[in-house]
């Protein structure tokens, strides 16, 4: 009886509440989109025989499991599956839901490596200068801190910045005296910092200091062969070469605070000096480096090796080593922490639905890092205290707090506009009319950039019923929400004076004169209109089940966004409770985006990450480089956007190199779990001896437990057997070894770091 | 789910679109084949280069004439007699010495006074607006040369249903649409796959050997056998890309006798550009960056920073030109940056953010050896806002002229949106 229960609610199910756009859904997926696993496949043509019941079209058990773990985490652990077994799904969903008690002694350690990420905007900046602070301490309108560190901190920079400076005006004698022939081919090597304009230090690869134990050139992914070929075009920061720096920096004088003097080739440092630094105690080698003057400390940084650059660090606390950071590159420690502390959490939380959300916030109210000099500064408290707090709480708590944070306020330009009728915009007339040639002339109107972004990608969407007039209201009702101070981190602030007086009018909606409660009502507004509910939940439903996901199941998950106030554990919930999301034809139909392809391999394959550059890199290889989507509308969820050709050979490089542990700062293990000493006893027959194919079925359980096509698996072992058959003890030492069952370790591992290589680098990773 | 739009380019991937109709763009060869060579705008490449930071077009197509002109620069301005005189009005900046004699050929027209209507002086905006196509309207998916071949897809299709010749036999490759670069810009994004290759050199997987690694012949194989279609044809383009590459032997290329590109990023793009073009690797459309421009102070006049940037840009495209041969009959060129910079010097020595600029259109089917384009003039009362130099003709007209004669894309409105361009009011510039 209760097997006849369980077989005919859900065919009922089935027909009251989505007849056909489901099997449509089926059909069409199950036609174009063959499941990589032979399990799924045999379950479409079962399909097509017997008409379907409908656990058939419903994933079940294990299945259920991985799924909910491919979409809901950034993929699956080792153990994750069992663990999530153990403590049943609807339990585990509800804790993901709610993460507060979620164990993160793991996570938190490591986040502990950042402590600057904890700092104010206002403290980053003072502590960690940007090159625009830089200029205006070298240029005396700032005071540079008196002593200690941070004095030398500051010291180091001005003298980069002037000797940058300096060198600029070399090359420009030189052209003077006619060196440089016009239009000649040995015109001067392109130099992406000539004006003043493009931040300084963040593209001054010279003298960084890159944390880790690599050199600028050694972090990146796309060529695990042996021969290093020309990275120089790889290792370029991508979105220093095509984007540009809207900020214009402080009037300066060029020549009066340049150094006389002609910028030496650098000098080297002594190595007894290297030696004798790097044998001090951790707290010694801090105040010594500390010490030393700006000249002698910058050809000390640059005259290290790779593993000298490590042992400076080796042994330091998080503070002391984010200290010899800053003093060698305060800027480029921000980015670098930013981007690491992201992908920490991306990784290593426990808490992976809050991440995932919180990554899918960051995306949906995007702010691009290299909007000003300011924005790496501002984004850490963006992610921190705007963003994560609110991934999984209200919608209109979290539209309120990004219309509130000095991020978003800069990159849509909000801080700059002035109502036409306000105080400020009077004054500015004024001014601009008595200074008709000044080099800035003050702002004095409206800016709606971010009013309609406000209406078009954060809340109701571009057919949510507004018009152009609208746009304008909106960004009238916000004049005034500015920023305070924004070279130096400053917060959010209500500007009376550059507020528009007057009642506006939105979408047909009266708002009364009430200063920032204008704002506050506009938002509140926004966020419960019936537009944006359909907008959040089918961008959610297009993140999380399909990139064209089902009208019914957006409806439904729209009308739990309105019931609960916007409330987005309510309408997770509701989509977790759809049939939709456990619908068969939808088990990986998701492309991976890249963020989602590298933090999903670094995860399946349990990598112990302390450096996370390479992958920083690698996802601005693939396109994907973190808060570094120039237009506000983030990057796309569709998998028409990620699989390119250039794509495709970038993923494939990168799983090879990390499984091959080729990432610097990243370690994997392959090794099978058995006693090696004892292979070597020539007792073969009381151990179970690894194959190629046992080995492969092995890793495939780690890495693709939700099964290995038949192509995949003969590709990998394809090798293999060429190699047997060759039967040569020089190309396949693990064969003839292990036909004696004297295959050293290492071995295995190399044989185990290709395997792994190839099952990441497969078709069926590239989904969840 | 819907028709994936990247997979549908060769065979492979026809074969398992199956039941579908042949796709559109499949066809365009037969174009080619029944226009027959003399007409324009088959077989005809495009090459296009953005000026990232706002080139400062005054000082680079400089109006001598304009009294005005020097008024405004006291520091910076090219005097008359430095200038290399196009036409007796305008000469260009002495560093663009490489540009003259293309010039004088007849291969070089400028078009000045020209830039996005948009009053956006964000180069964020500006740039988005400029690759996107469609200015003041922020969220276009795809750029307008993506659209362009879309546009070029239609066309062709449409010529093959009117001909009933429902034959084809030539294909795009995976190089259709190339940039040089880490990423596919904003100008690239869209339904026609484009690639992205950062050093041609290494563009391949799991090492540069000339026969395939170990695990590079295990992925071919395994996408090859894979049943996920989308990943099958992926693999299918990307290993036909690899191999086609690998056969040209990029490490090997050399540059034509006497060809020296700069030893700069720009100067290595336009080389690699010029490879791949010439190694026949099936390259329409190719898009490569070039920054610097962003002169706000100290910015130079006959010599300084803008004129180092111009000695690269200009000695850059000049080699490439040379360097392409014969291929230089069906090679066209356009350059373009987000917006000019004010008519009047700033007080360090720079000019701030303007607005109209000029572009290069550069071609072996270029009228060139003219200025195109209607001058506003430079006087206080023709500046725009007071400040900037006027602008008279919308770089989606230039565009939209070279996209139409040289790509075959007829619907414009598919190319640039909203931008309502009738052929009446192409400059005949191609």
């Amino acid at each position: 009886m209760d097997f006849l229960r369980a077989a005919i609610a859900p065919v009922l199910s089935w027909s009251l509440c989505f007849p056909a756009p489901l099997a449509l859904a089926q059909d069409s997926a199950s036609a174009s989109n063959p499941a990589p696993n032979a399990a799924s496949n045999d379950q479409s043509s079962a399909s097509s025989k017997h008409r379907t019941t409908f656990a058939s079209t419903q994933l079940q058990g294990d299945a259920r499991i991985l799924h909910a773990l491919n979409r809901l985490t950034f993929g699956p652990r080792p153990g994750d599956v069992e663990a999530v077994r153990a403590m049943s799904l609807d339990k585990w969903f509800d804790q993901q839901l709610h993460p507060d008690n979620i164990d993160e002694t793991d996570l938190n350690a490591r986040i502990a490596q950042y402590p600057a990420m904890q700092w104010s905007t206002q403290d980053l900046l003072l502590r960690m200068p940007s090159p625009a602070i830089i200029r205006q301490a070298a240029d005396g309108k700032i005071n540079i801190p008196p002593s200690g560190t941070l004095h030398a901190v500051y010291e180091n920079q001005i003298y980069r910045y002037q000797m940058r400076k300096a060198a600029k005006a070399d090359k420009q004698t030189a052209a003077n005296q006619g060196l440089g022939t016009p239009g000649a081919a040995q015109t001067p090597a392109t130099n992406s910092n000539t004006t003043g304009n493009m931040s300084g230090a963040a593209m001054d690869g010279s003298g960084g200091f890159s944390g880790g134990a690599m050199a600028p050139n050694a972090v990146t992914a796309t060529q695990p062969a042996a021969a290093q070929p020309d990275m120089t075009a790889a290792t370029t920061p991508a979105m220093d070469t095509s984007s540009p720096n809207t900020m214009t920096p402080p009037a300066m004088n060029p020549a009066s605070t340049a150094p006389a003097l002609t910028p030496a080739p650098t000098p080297t440092a002594d190595p007894v000096l290297i030696a004798n630094i790097l044998a001090l105690p951790p707290a010694d080698r801090v105040r010594r480096l500390q010490a030393m003057d700006p000249e002698h400390f910058d050809s000390f940084i640059k005259s290290l090796k790779p593993a000298q650059r490590a042992a400076l660090v080796a042994n330091m606390t998080p503070d002391l080593k984010e200290s010899v950071e800053d003093l060698a590159a305060p800027e480029q420690t921000v980015v670098r922490e930013l981007n690491a502390e992201r992908l920490t959490r991306d990784i290593y939380s426990n808490a992976q639905l809050e991440e995932v959300m919180t990554d899918f916030w960051l995306n949906h109210f995007n702010v691009y890092l290299r909007k000003n000099e300011q924005m790496p500064y501002y984004l850490a408290s963006y992610a921190r205290d705007t963003i994560r707090p609110h991934a999984l709480g209200k919608f209109e708590d979290l539209l309120e707090a990004v219309a509130h944070s000095p991020a978003m306020m800069i990159y849509l330009d909000n801080a700059q506009s002035m109502g036409p009728d306000s105080l400020a915009a009077e004054r500015a007339k004024t001014v601009n009319e008595r200074r008709p040639n000044a080099k800035r002339q003050a702002p004095e109107g409206l800016n709606e950039n971010y009013a309609r972004e406000l209406m078009e990608l954060h809340t109701v969407g571009v057919n949510g019923g507004y018009t152009q007039a609208d746009v304008t209201q909106v960004a009238r009702v916000l004049t005034g929400w500015t920023v305070d101070r924004p070279q130096l981190g400053g917060g959010f602030q209500f500007n009376e004076n550059r507020h528009e007086p007057g009642t506006k009018k939105v979408m047909g909606a009266k708002i009364k004169d009430g200063g920032e409660a204008e704002g506050r009502e506009l938002l509140h507004m926004l966020a419960t209109r019936p537009a944006t509910a359909e907008f959040i939940s089918r961008k959610l439903a297009i993140r999380f089940v399909s990139d064209d996901p089902p009208q019914a199941l957006v409806d439904r998950m729209a009308k739990a966004y309105l019931a609960s106030g916007g409330d987005i554990p309510a309408v997770l919930t509701t989509l977790f409770h759809s049939p939709e999301f456990w619908s068969a034809s939808n088990d990986s139909a998701k492309v991976k985006t890249p963020l989602e392809y590298v933090v999903s391999a670094v995860r399946s394959s349990n990598a112990n990450v302390t450096n996370f550059e390479p992958l920083v890199n690698s996802l601005r290889q693939m396109g994907m480089p973190l808060y570094g989507c120039v237009p506000p509308v983030g990057y796309k969820w569709d998998e028409a956007d990620w699989v390119s050709t250039g794509a495709l050979v970038d993923r494939m490089n990168f799983a090879l190199s990390l499984a091959a542990n080729k990432l610097p700062g990243i370690t994997v293990g392959w090794a099978p779990d058995i006693d090696m000493s004892a292979l070597d006893d020539n007792a073969p027959a009381m151990q179970v001896v690894p194959t190629p194919e046992s080995e492969e079925a092995r890793l495939a359980q780690v890495l693709l437990p939700g099964g290995v096509s038949d192509a995949t698996r003969a590709a990998a072992l394809k090798q293999f057997e060429e190699q047997n058959g060759q039967n040569s003890l020089m190309a396949t030492p693990v064969l003839a070894a292990r036909k004696a069952n004297r295959a050293p370790a290492d071995a295995y591992e190399r044989e185990d770091q290709l395997l792994a290589g190839l099952l990441m680098g497969s078709p069926e990773f590239q989904r969840r | 789910m819907r028709m994936n739009r990247r997979f549908f380019l060769h065979n492979g991937a026809l074969a398992v679109a199956g039941t579908t109709a042949m796709p559109n763009f499949l066809v365009r060869s037969v174009l080619a084949q029944a226009a027959g060579a003399g007409q324009i705008g088959r077989g005809q490449r495009l090459v296009v280069i953005f000026q990232r930071g706002a080139a400062d077009g005054l000082n680079v197509v400089v109006p001598y004439r304009e009294k005005n002109y020097y008024k405004m620069r006291p520091s910076i301005a090219i005097p008359e007699n430095q200038v290399l005189d196009l036409d007796g009005f305008f000469g260009l900046h002495p560093s663009l010495a490489a540009f003259k004699p293309l010039y004088d050929q007849g291969q070089l027209a400028i078009v000045h006074a020209c830039g996005s209507p948009d009053m956006s002086r964000s180069h964020f905006d500006a740039q988005d607006y400029m690759e996107s196509g469609t200015p003041g309207v922020k969220n276009t998916d795809d750029g307008w040369l993506n659209r362009a071949l879309q546009a070029q897809d239609s066309a062709d299709a449409a010529y093959v249903a009117a001909c009933n010749c429902g034959r084809h036999n030539q294909e795009h490759t995976a190089f259709r649409a190339l940039a040089l670069g880490a990423e596919v810009p904003r100008t690239l994004a869209g339904t026609v796959p484009a690639i992205a290759i950062g050093n041609v050199n290494n563009f391949t997987v799991a090492g540069r050997g000339a026969t395939p690694s170990p695990a590079a012949s295990a992925f071919e194989a395994m996408y090859a056998d894979s049943g996920d279609r989308i990943f099958h044809a992926a693999g299918d383009e990307t290993f036909e890309a690899v191999k086609m590459l690998k056969a040209a032997n990029p490490a090997q290329y050399t540059p034509a006798t006497g060809v020296n590109y700069p030893n700069t990023d720009f100067g290595n793009n336009m080389r690699q550009i010029a490879q791949l073009l010439k190694a026949n690797l099936g390259v329409e459309a190719a898009f490569t960056d070039v920054t610097g421009w962003d002169t706000h102070q100290n910015q130079g006049g006959v010599n300084g920073q803008l004129a180092n940037r111009l000695g690269d840009f200009s000695a850059s495209i000049a080699a490439f030109w040379r360097d392409l041969g014969d291929d230089r009959g069906n090679v066209t060129l356009v350059t373009m940056s987000e917006f000019g910079r004010t008519a009047r010097e700033n007080g360090t020595g720079g000019t701030d953010h303007g607005h109209a600029n000029a572009m290069f259109v550069l071609g072996g089917q270029v009228k060139g050896g003219k200025v195109y384009g209607k001058w506003p003039g430079l006087d206080d009362d023709q500046l725009n806002e007071g400040r900037d130099l006027m602008l008279t003709t919308d770089y989606r007209q230039v565009l939209g002229e070279v996209v139409t004669r040289t790509l075959g894309a007829e619907n414009l409105e598919t190319v640039f949106p909203g931008a309502r361009l009738r052929r009446a009011g192409f400059l005949r510039l191609v």
